[in-house]
C-alpha cells in the first residue's frame, strides 16, 4: 500500500514538473501551445452545440477554471498509475509518455492558430515527465541499491523522498517563474499612447456608461491572450483589390472616431446583464475597406482573432454610415486584454457574437456562402441584429417598498434603431409612458423613469419599449438562442 | 509518517498544477462580473466551481446525469433559476405554476436566492380539484410560491433554522448533514443545487404558508 502510494506520488510528481516547464516555456513563447491550455481549448471545440447552448455562451469565467482543473485533474490520475504500473515494467513509463506527449501535442496541432512550434511544449513536458518518472522509480528501487545487494530499503526510501522533494521544488518554482512571465508579458502589453479623436463624442452626461472592470465578458478563450502591440498587424485580405497590412502604428495614425455605443450579449435572458455602454475610440472601418479595394461580390466579413475565433458581420454594417470600427480603447484607456486588446471589432447594432470579435488580427472579405463563422456553425443566427428590448432594474424583483411614490426605472435598448417610447404597466394594466434621459445617438441605451403611486399589497411591474421605427417591443417569449431572447421583463413587489 | 509525507507532497504538486488552471485568471475576476449583473453575485464562482460534488439527497438520482442536458446539475448552474427550472423534467409543474404567476422573470433576476423546489410528485399529493383552484387565483398562486422563497443562498450549513420567506412569512427548516424537514412536512430529497442567482433544494411536498 505504502508503495502504491509512493509509486502513485512519483507519477504525479513528475507529471507536475513536466507540466510546470511546459508552462513556463510556453509562457515565455506561445501561451496558448500551454499542454493544459490546448486540450481544455479542444475540448471545447469538440463540445456539442447542446452543451454550448446551456455552458459555452454562458462562459463568463467560471466554467474555464473548472474546465482546466478536470484536465491537470485527469493528467494527475494518469500520471498515478503510470507510476504503479511503471515501477514494475518500466518500459511502460515510456509507453505513457509518449501516449500524454502524443495527446497534448495533438490539441496543440488542431488549435486554430497552431504553428510547427505548437507541439513543443507538450513533447517537452512527456520527455520530462517520462525521464522524472523513471528517475524517481529507479531511486525507490530496492534492486537498484548500493553495493552488496542493496537490501537497505530506508536507504532507498531516503533517496526516493530526496528526490520527490527535489522534484516538487523545481515543479513549484518553475511554476511560479510561469506565472511570474505571464505577468510581466501582460503587463508590458497593456501600455498604449492613444491619440486624441478627430471626430469625439457628444456630449452625454445624462448617459449611464459601464465602468470597464464591470463590463460584462462573454467568450471561448480560455487564457486571455497576451499581444505585444509592437508585433501585432492586422491583415486585410480575400475578396479586396489589394492586400492591406497595418500595425498599430498605421491603425493609430488614421483619424479615430470616438463613440457612446451600447454593446450586448444573444445569450442575455429577457432582464439578464450581460449588456454595457462604453466610450470608444476606434478607427472607422469603412474607409478601410475602400482603400483595400473590396470587391462587389463580398458581403461578409469575417473578423479572426489571435485564438482563431471567427465573427462574420455583413459587409453592408459597415458601409451604411453606422460606426463601424477598429476599437482601441474604452473608457479613456487601451482595451482591457479580456476586452480584446489592443483591438476588437464594434458593429453597433448587431450582437457581440455577430459584429464584436475581440484580439482581432484578420479581416477577409468573403461572402456568406463561402463561409459560416464560429456560432453561425453553431446554429447561431445571422445577421444577428440586435432585438428591441428593456429592463426593469428598480425596484429588484421581490422588493418591499413603502406605499406612496415609487420610482420605476431601467434601460431600454434597440442599436441602429433608437427608442421611441418607453411604457411601464402595473398588473396589467395601462401602458404609462415613462420619462426618457437624453441619449447621444441611436446607438445606446435609454435610460427611463417612471413615478408610481404605490398601493399596498402584491404587484406586477412590466416594462414594453417602441423603437425608432414605432415597432413596439414584442411579448412573445423566445430564449436566447438562437437569435436572442424577447418577451417583456415583468417583476413582482409587495408595498408595504 | 512517510506516506502522509508523500501525500503532502502530491498535494503540493496537485495544487501547484491547479494553480496554473485558474492563477491567470486572478486580474480578471472582477471584470468577469457582468456589468449590472444583480444575478451574479460574488458566490457564483465558488458556486459553480464543483456543482456536482456538493449535491445531496436521494433524489439527486433521478437528475440527468448528462452535462448537455438542459436538467443536468452543470447546465442548471449556468443559468438563473427559472431558466433552470425549466429545463428540469422534474419541476414542470412548479414551472408552469410560476408562469401562470408570472414570477418567472423576477427569480430569474433576483440578487441571490434559496429556492424550495416542490417535484411533480409533490403537487400530486394536492388533491385535483384543490391545485386547479389554486392556479386559477394569481394571489394564492403567488402566496404560495414565494412562500418557498428565501432571500440570499443558503447552504446546506446555514439550512437549519427560521427563514422569513418571500411571502412575508417565516419557513422553518430542521435537521442537519444531509436530512432536513421543510415545515415540518417537506424532505429535502436533492439539496444544494446550484443555479446561477439562486441555491436550490428540491422537496417532496408543496408548502403551505399558514393563513
Amino acid at each position: 500500500m505504502r508503495n502504491l502510494l509512493r509509486d502513485a506520488a512519483a507519477g504525479v510528481l513528475a507529471a507536475g514538473l513536466g507540466i510546470a516547464v511546459a508552462e513556463l516555456f510556453a509562457a515565455a513563447t506561445r501561451p496558448d501551445a500551454a499542454p493544459l491550455i490546448a486540450v481544455g481549448g479542444a475540448i471545447i471545440d469538440a463540445t456539442p452545440t447542446a452543451v454550448k447552448e446551456f455552458a459555452v455562451r454562458e462562459l463568463g469565467s467560471y466554467d474555464k477554471p473548472v474546465l482546466l482543473a478536470s484536465v491537470g485533474l485527469v493528467l494527475a490520475l494518469f500520471a498515478a498509475v503510470l507510476g504503479i504500473l511503471g515501477r514494475r515494467r518500466r518500459f511502460l513509463v515510456a509507453a505513457g509518455a509518449v501516449v500524454l506527449g502524443a495527446a497534448g501535442a495533438t490539441a496543440a496541432l488542431t488549435r486554430p492558430t497552431a504553428s510547427a512550434f505548437s507541439p513543443v511544449p507538450a513533447l517537452l513536458a512527456a520527455t520530462i515527465a517520462g525521464a522524472t518518472l523513471w528517475w524517481l522509480l529507479r531511486a525507490a528501487d530496492p534492486l537498484a541499491g548500493r553495493v552488496g545487494g542493496g537490501a537497505d530499503k530506508t536507504g532507498n526510501r531516503r533517496a526516493f523522498l530526496r528526490g520527490a522533494v527535489l522534484v516538487a521544488g523545481a515543479a513549484v518554482l518553475t511554476e511560479a517563474g510561469a506565472q511570474l512571465v505571464t505577468r510581466t508579458v501582460r503587463r508590458v502589453s497593456t501600455k498604449l499612447a492613444l491619440p486624441a479623436p478627430a471626430s469625439p463624442a457628444k456630449p452625454a452626461s445624462a448617459l449611464a456608461i459601464t465602468p470597464s472592470a464591470d463590463f460584462y465578458r462573454v467568450d471561448t478563450a480560455l487564457t486571455v491572450p497576451r499581444i505585444d502591440p509592437d508585433t501585432w498587424e492586422l491583415r486585410v485580405h480575400g475578396m479586396v483589390g489589394t492586400e492591406l497590412r497595418l500595425s498599430l502604428d498605421d491603425l493609430l495614425r488614421r483619424p479615430l472616431i470616438e463613440r457612446d455605443i451600447t454593446l450586448n450579449c444573444v445569450s442575455n435572458e429577457v432582464g439578464g446583464p450581460y449588456i454595457g455602454t462604453a466610450r470608444w475610440l476606434g478607427v472607422p472601418l469603412a474607409p478601410l475597406l475602400h482603400e483595400a479595394g473590396l470587391r462587389p461580390e463580398a458581403d461578409q466579413i469575417v473578423a479572426r482573432s489571435v485564438e482563431g475565433m471567427t465573427i462574420g458581420t455583413p459587409v453592408a454594417t459597415a458601409l451604411d454610415g453606422r460606426d463601424t470600427m477598429l476599437a482601441v480603447a474604452m473608457n479613456g484607456e487601451p482595451l482591457r486584454p479580456e476586452h480584446g486588446f489592443p483591438v476588437r471589432m464594434l458593429t453597433p447594432g448587431l450582437y457581440g457574437y455577430a459584429g464584436a470579435c475581440k484580439w482581432v488580427t484578420e479581416l477577409e472579405l468573403t461572402t456568406f456562402a463561402e463561409f459560416d463563422a464560429y456560432w453561425v456553425k453553431r446554429g447561431w443566427a445571422r445577421p444577428g441584429t440586435v432585438r428591441t428590448a428593456s429592463r426593469i432594474d428598480k425596484p429588484r424583483p421581490f422588493a418591499r417598498p413603502a406605499a406612496g411614490k415609487v420610482t420605476v426605472a431601467g434601460v431600454a435598448w434597440a442599436q441602429r434603431r433608437g427608442i421611441a417610447k418607453v411604457e411601464v404597466s402595473v398588473d396589467g394594466g395601462a401602458w404609462r409612458a415613462a420619462e426618457l434621459l437624453p441619449v447621444p445617438s441611436i446607438d445606446t441605451w435609454v435610460q427611463w423613469r417612471w413615478t408610481w403611486n404605490a398601493t399596498a399589497g402584491p404587484h406586477s411591474l412590466a416594462v414594453r419599449a417602441t423603437d425608432g421605427t414605432g415597432q413596439v417591443q414584442t411579448e412573445a417569449r423566445a430564449t436566447p438562442f438562437p437569435s436572442g431572447a424577447t418577451g417583456r421583463h415583468t417583476i413582482t413587489v409587495t408595498v408595504e | 509518517m512517510r506516506t502522509s509525507k508523500i501525500t503532502a507532497l502530491t498535494a503540493a504538486v496537485l495544487f501547484s498544477v491547479s494553480l496554473t488552471a485558474c492563477g491567470s485568471d486572478d486580474s480578471t475576476t472582477s471584470s468577469d462580473q457582468p456589468a449590472a449583473a444583480p444575478t451574479m453575485t460574488s458566490e457564483a464562482p465558488m458556486a459553480s466551481a464543483a456543482p456536482a460534488m456538493e449535491n445531496f439527497g436521494s433524489g439527486c438520482a433521478a437528475v440527468p446525469s448528462d452535462p448537455s442536458n438542459k436538467g443536468s446539475f452543470q447546465a442548471m448552474a449556468q443559468v438563473p433559476v427559472a431558466t433552470a427550472a425549466s429545463g428540469n423534467p422534474l419541476l414542470s409543474t412548479l414551472v408552469s405554476a410560476v408562469k401562470q404567476a408570472g414570477l418567472v422573470d423576477s427569480l430569474n433576476s433576483a440578487d441571490g436566492i434559496t429556492v424550495f423546489a416542490p417535484t411533480n410528485d409533490a403537487f400530486k399529493k394536492i388533491p385535483a380539484a384543490d391545485l386547479k383552484k389554486v392556479l386559477a387565483d394569481k394571489k394564492m398562486l403567488t402566496d404560495i410560491l414565494t412562500y418557498h422563497v428565501v432571500p440570499g443562498k443558503l447552504t446546506p450549513a446555514d439550512l437549519s433554522g427560521a427563514h422569513k420567506t418571500l411571502e412575508g412569512k417565516d419557513v422553518s427548516v430542521m435537521g442537519s448533514g444531509e436530512d432536513f424537514k421543510v415545515a415540518g412536512t417537506a424532505s429535502v430529497i436533492c439539496g444544494n443545487v446550484q443555479t446561477a442567482n439562486a441555491n436550490v433544494y428540491i422537496i417532496d411536498s408543496v408548502l403551505m404558508p399558514k393563513s
